[in-house]
């Protein structure tokens, strides 16, 4: 099993180190994943596409024809893969906005024709799970994880086709394959707010600041994500709201592949732990889980 | 008072059908989470209201309410009994307020970078040593010429760049 490698913006060039979790947990798994050179920003679909549609289509679809020819193309990142899905969708959809985008790429001698799978990399992991159990060293004991889904990763639903919009569970399940246990809270299918950074801050913290509450109170210590504008949503914010309300956030947040590599047995310390704002380190004492 | 714009009305209309289909039911915005926290101020059913009336005073010049209050959550559209789709067509009211130069800051700054890297963030000096310390392989990304081919192909540079003139 082999995918080509989108990485997009966010995780390589700011948090490298879940980067490094997620390769490791394929690799383990040996499905691969190819790095391919000459990509540009997926583009945001938060940013590029509300300046310009369809410059945002252009170069969604420029990315997609240089893996045009592979067996599907794999993103550790929510964003990237509704925008590449969201390419596949309207260039299948409209037959005019796929001679535009061509029409554009012809002039740097590329053309896509809507056809090259994408997936998200929890989708693979999913598809995978067997494996991933068959690979289970350290079992998440004690772990009372808050799954946060986010977005994008599910709706819209036309263009995701994965999971339900509004009731997922294939997230839930592999934390729970992981032998964590999952922690039903309040505000889970609400949106972690990180898109409204760029227009309204006071609005993105408040939103924030829901979760982070609804997940104190359904006791959950720590929190997973699979998407990296979410990640740094719950992880950058929980010191400036304590800040600014008196509240004492202290919450872990995991990637999905953190959580999966270290119930391979991996170490904190080569998955870059140390790069967590909220250090993991304080919740594995507290629940006696031996790294 | 608002004056309706039918030019700008088809204008949408033409760019998006399933306009037509909104009956007014409010179902978008009592799903919406922006509704919720800002009490109605910022509400998915009014901006398709003016956008069916072609109210694009209201929308463009004056946004209100402020389109750019979205969260890009994605849930009025899932909800909509009608099948409107209308995150297609915010994306559109948002794309018309580029054009009128009405938009966050930072939404221009991500754009700039775009068009000057290619990528949202350029990898900084720090970043690829980290990265290189991390053992995770080197990257290389677009041609930046070749990117900005692309963009001046779909009048990117024009529209965005016009905003440090």
């Amino acid at each position: 099993m082999a995918y080509d490698l989108f990485l997009g913006c966010v995780i390589p060039a700011r948090l490298p180190y879940l980067e490094v979790s997620s390769r490791k947990i394929f690799e383990k798994l040996g499905i691969e994943l190819r790095d391919v050179d000459g990509f540009s920003c997926c583009p945001d679909p938060t940013g590029i596409e509300l300046i310009d549609h369809e410059t945002w289509l252009t170069l969604g679809a420029r990315n997609l024809s240089l893996c045009d020819n592979n067996g599907g193309v794999v993103s550790f990142c929510s964003g990237c893969v509704e925008t590449l899905k969201g390419v596949n969708y309207f260039i299948n959809k409209d037959v005019n906005a796929k001679e535009q985008v061509n029409k554009h790429l012809k002039k740097i001698g590329k053309a896509y024709e809507g056809k090259t799978e994408v997936k998200h990399f929890a989708q693979v992991l999913y598809e995978n799970l067997d494996k991933v159990k068959k690979n289970l060293e350290k079992p998440l004991e004690g772990f009372k994880v808050a799954v946060h889904y986010g977005c994008h990763y599910l709706r819209p639903s036309e263009i995701i086709k994965w999971d339900d919009p509004f009731e997922p569970v294939t997230l839930d399940e592999i934390v729970k394959a992981l032998q964590a246990e999952s922690v039903d809270y309040e505000q889970k299918m609400e949106c972690c707010g990180n898109p409204l950074e760029k227009s309204d801050k006071d609005l993105s913290l408040q939103m924030i600041d829901n979760k982070l509450k609804a997940i104190q109170e359904a006791g959950a210590n720590c929190v997973v994500v699979v998407c990296p504008a979410c990640y740094q949503q719950f992880e950058y914010n929980q010191k400036e709201l304590n800040k600014k309300n008196n509240s004492e956030y202290n919450i872990p947040i995991f990637y999905l592949s953190e959580l999966i590599a270290l119930s391979f047995g991996f170490k904190p310390e080569e998955l870059g732990f140390n790069f967590h704002r909220i250090k993991p380190s304080e919740l594995f004492e507290s629940i006696g889980f031996d790294v | 008072m608002s004056v309706i714009n039918y030019e700008f009305r088809n204008e949408v209309l033409k760019h998006n059908a399933s306009l037509s289909y909104c009956y007014q039911c409010s179902t978008c915005s009592g799903g919406c989470p922006v509704a919720l926290l800002t009490e109605g101020k910022y509400n998915p059913r009014k901006i398709i209201e003016e956008a069916i009336l072609g109210l694009k005073d209201k929308l463009i010049e004056s946004q209100d309410p402020n389109p750019w209050l979205c969260s890009t959550c994605q849930k009025c559209v899932e909800l909509c009994p009608q099948k409107v789709e209308l995150t297609e067509i915010f994306t559109l009211v948002k794309n018309l307020c580029f054009e009128e130069q009405k938009f966050p800051e930072a939404f221009y700054s991500q754009g700039k970078a775009v068009f000057d890297n290619g990528v949202a963030i350029p990898y900084s000096n720090s970043i690829i040593a980290r990265r290189k310390k991390l053992g995770l392989p080197k990257i290389k990304v677009a041609s930046v010429e070749e990117i900005q081919v692309l963009l001046n192909e779909t009048n990117f540079d024009k529209n965005i760049l016009r905003g440090t003139e």
